[in-house]
């Protein structure tokens, strides 16, 4: 009998603390785990009694990365729970502040995380040498989108002026033509990035489970929508039903839940290629277009197109950043941004937003103080690990079958988990 | 007292970063300042970021630059074999200098893990302790405070680390850098702020844009918190309050304080 163990202690250009372990005993892969070896953070818990207007602040460091994301959901279950309706321009803010997070989000996990695993290197740091126009180019987008969230937000992480209403601050129109300049002179790189990513090469496999994003009709929603899409299950669902949808279950290697469809027992997906598949349609032209070109196009179910999927999306949230920031010059969006009136009363609220990750969702319930008295957070990466799980499965026993040694494979499993961009200090929460 | 260290004659100091219990929003921080990144890199050995790279952790290195609370065992066995390895240890945002966001869980951590976990948090979490700045474990040489970390702070303090430098860390608390913003003060209108208590050096971002301090830069040696108190009192405010929200990033320096007799 002959065994092969794979493992990676701390798997490097991820956020947070994985392993990856694997056995494959007489070709026949009897262990397969990513186990999130982080420490418990418990936000769950610390934000239990402290009132809603504290609760955003604190939400939004589950994450580093994904900051906006997490305020933005809070503040969104806070206002279903209160009954508060924020203005058209208020709305437009929060996509800004949201497509700041994937503009940082995306040119990171592309270039400084993914990239590497392509160009054969072991960080980021040797593309200075080998090829600086690109490094360059790359840190740009990201510079880009840290200048988006801190304009908008008051600093590239952990936005300051996000509340529940509005916003506490807003810069003038002469920044926002600024910015849309900045959106339109970034176009040219984030299409040559879908060729690149295009242009590596990755193994052919195809997702073990289902696909979720969130859709609104003739949109690619990431904040305005409170309707979630199981894309191979074809069927929807209202966020604010995610605990009768979703089932998230515990298991001992991992310190985050994982997650799978009540209805269908599956586990999912939910990133930007689930995004493209399910609203493919409403993408920008150009994001089509050089999509189309790249052979990304529904349905497309293999976990290594996210990377491309991404990049796609680097097109899309160019094109529409640009358009928000014209029309927020141009005053042509209803209301202002400063926080609306209000009245605390008692309630369940869920948010509901597409962080730059996937599907992120906060359940809150508050007392009539405003007091938190229960929450749960179902962070993209938590969703995620389950199906990540079946596909680093799928993956080592094609491999195995096809003869590739244990060192090819852990190269490639190493691969998949970047390709999924996990957030591992996030998931556990 | 800030120790002045120098780096070995002739080879690039060695460098590693090390995270614990946090949002890696301070590692990311420091990418964020892309156009100096290279430039700050190129004058040091990063010998170890998994954040960026998959090269191992060295045995031997000159500078341990840690972000987050201890909260494992784990976690307090990696801080003491930096300190033993490294000659300058520098924590990087509250969540290293002062516990804080994971420090609001020191009080009746077995409680907390239970509400998230149950009856047992999975093996993976590790061996779970009361959350602790990293100078709670070892002796810090350096703190870039706040969260996230201002990356041009990190700069100037590595720099500090690995070179000298004259200029101290700021004590005084928050209000007087806040005044020289003009804008105003969130008591006048009954809104609860914490600059009062709170370490400057920020530039008082946070109520430049509408919103009251947080106190992530965590307590400034300056900073009385009785008096504070007093002050929301005599402004309307619940004095419950003021704690409730001072305990958000400085958790752990009031339980500290409290048990000393409650003299801050």
């Amino acid at each position: 009998m002959s065994a092969t163990r794979i493992s990676v202690d701390h798997v490097a250009r991820v956020e947070g603390h994985g392993d990856i372990r694997v056995v494959i005993e007489d070709g026949a892969v009897t262990t397969c785990e990513m186990a999130v070896v982080e420490p418990a953070r418990l936000f769950e818990s610390m934000v239990l009694g402290r009132s809603f207007g504290e609760v955003p602040y604190i939400a939004s460091r589950v994450c580093g990365i994904c900051s906006a994301s997490h305020v933005v959901t809070d503040l969104r279950a806070i206002e279903r729970v209160f009954g508060v309706g924020v203005t058209d321009r208020t709305e437009a803010l929060r996509e800004l502040l949201v497509y700041g997070s994937y503009l940082q989000n995306h040119a990171t996990h592309l270039f400084v995380f993914a990239a590497p695993d392509f160009l054969g290197h072991k960080s980021v740091f040797p593309l200075a040498d080998a090829n600086p126009e690109l490094l360059e180019r790359a840190l740009g987008l990201k510079a880009l989108g840290n200048e988006l969230c801190t304009l908008v937000g008051g600093r590239s992480i952990h936005p300051i002026t996000a509340v529940v209403g509005g916003f506490t601050h807003e810069i003038d129109a002469g920044e926002y033509r600024r910015l849309a300049e900045a959106m339109d002179a970034a176009r040219d790189f984030a299409l040559a990035s879908v060729d690149l990513f295009r242009d590596f090469d990755t193994l052919d496999i195809q997702t073990e489970g289902d696909l979720l994003a969130m859709v609104a009709p003739g949109a690619y929603p990431v904040c305005t929508s409170d309707t979630a899409r199981f894309v191979e299950g074809g069927y929807e669902f209202s966020a604010q039903a995610v605990e009768e949808e979703i089932e998230e279950y515990a298991v001992g290697h991992s310190g985050a839940f994982l997650a799978r469809a009540r209805r269908t027992g599956r586990p999912y997906m939910t990133a930007a290629l689930a995004r493209v598949n399910a609203s493919w349609d409403a993408l920008c032209k150009d994001a089509r277009y050089v999509a189309a070109k790249a052979g990304l196009r529904p349905p497309e179910r293999n976990p290594f197109a996210n990377n491309i999927a991404q990049a796609v999306e680097l097109v899309d949230v160019l094109d529409r950043c640009a358009a928000l920031c014209r029309r927020l010059a141009a005053d042509e969006f209803s209301g202002a941004s400063a926080p609306v009136p209000f009245t605390v009363r008692a309630g369940r609220g869920v948010g509901f937003t597409e962080a730059p990750r996937g599907a992120l969702f906060h359940l809150l319930e508050l007392n009539g103080e405003g007091r938190v008295t229960r929450a749960s957070i179902m962070t993209p990466t938590a969703q995620n690990i389950a199906n990540l799980e079946a596909d680093m499965r799928q993956l080592a026993e094609k491999m195995v079958a096809a003869g590739f040694d244990g060192d090819m494979i852990r190269l490639e499993i190493e691969k998949l988990v970047r390709a999924y961009d996990p957030c591992l200090s996030c998931s556990v929460h | 007292m800030n120790k002045i260290r120098r780096p070995s004659e002739g080879t690039a100091p060695r460098v590693v970063l090390i995270g614990l219990a946090s949002c890696f929003g301070c590692q990311i921080n420091i990418t964020n300042i892309e156009a100096h990144l290279l430039e700050v890199l190129g004058q040091i050995d990063m010998a170890y970021w998994q954040l960026t790279s998959s090269d191992p952790m060295p045995d031997a290195f000159d500078v341990a630059v840690i972000e987050g609370a201890v909260t494992t065992e784990e976690a307090a066995a990696t801080v003491r074999a930096a300190r033993e390895r490294a000659r300058c240890v520098i924590a990087i945002g509250a969540c290293a200098a002062t516990g804080g966001i994971p420090g609001m869980a020191a009080d009746d951590l077995a409680a907390h893990s239970a509400r998230v976990y149950g009856d047992a948090a999975p093996r993976a979490c590790g061996a779970m302790r009361a959350p602790v700045p990293v100078s709670a474990v070892v002796d810090v040489d350096f703190t870039v405070p706040c969260c996230p970390i201002d990356p041009f702070q990190f700069v100037r303090v590595l720099d500090a680390a690995l070179y000298g430098s004259n200029r101290l860390e700021a004590t005084s608390v928050l209000c007087g850098e806040c005044k020289r913003n003009e804008r105003g003060c969130f008591f006048q209108d009954g809104t609860l702020c914490l600059g009062l208590v709170t370490r400057s050096g920020c530039g008082a971002k946070c109520p430049a844009l509408g919103r009251p301090c947080n106190g992530c830069a965590g307590l400034s040696p300056d900073g009385n918190v009785r008096a504070a108190r007093f002050v929301a009192a005599r402004s309307g405010m619940e004095v419950r309050r003021f704690d409730e929200a001072l305990a958000m990033f400085n958790a752990v320096a009031l339980a500290a304080a409290d048990e000393e007799g409650g003299n801050r």
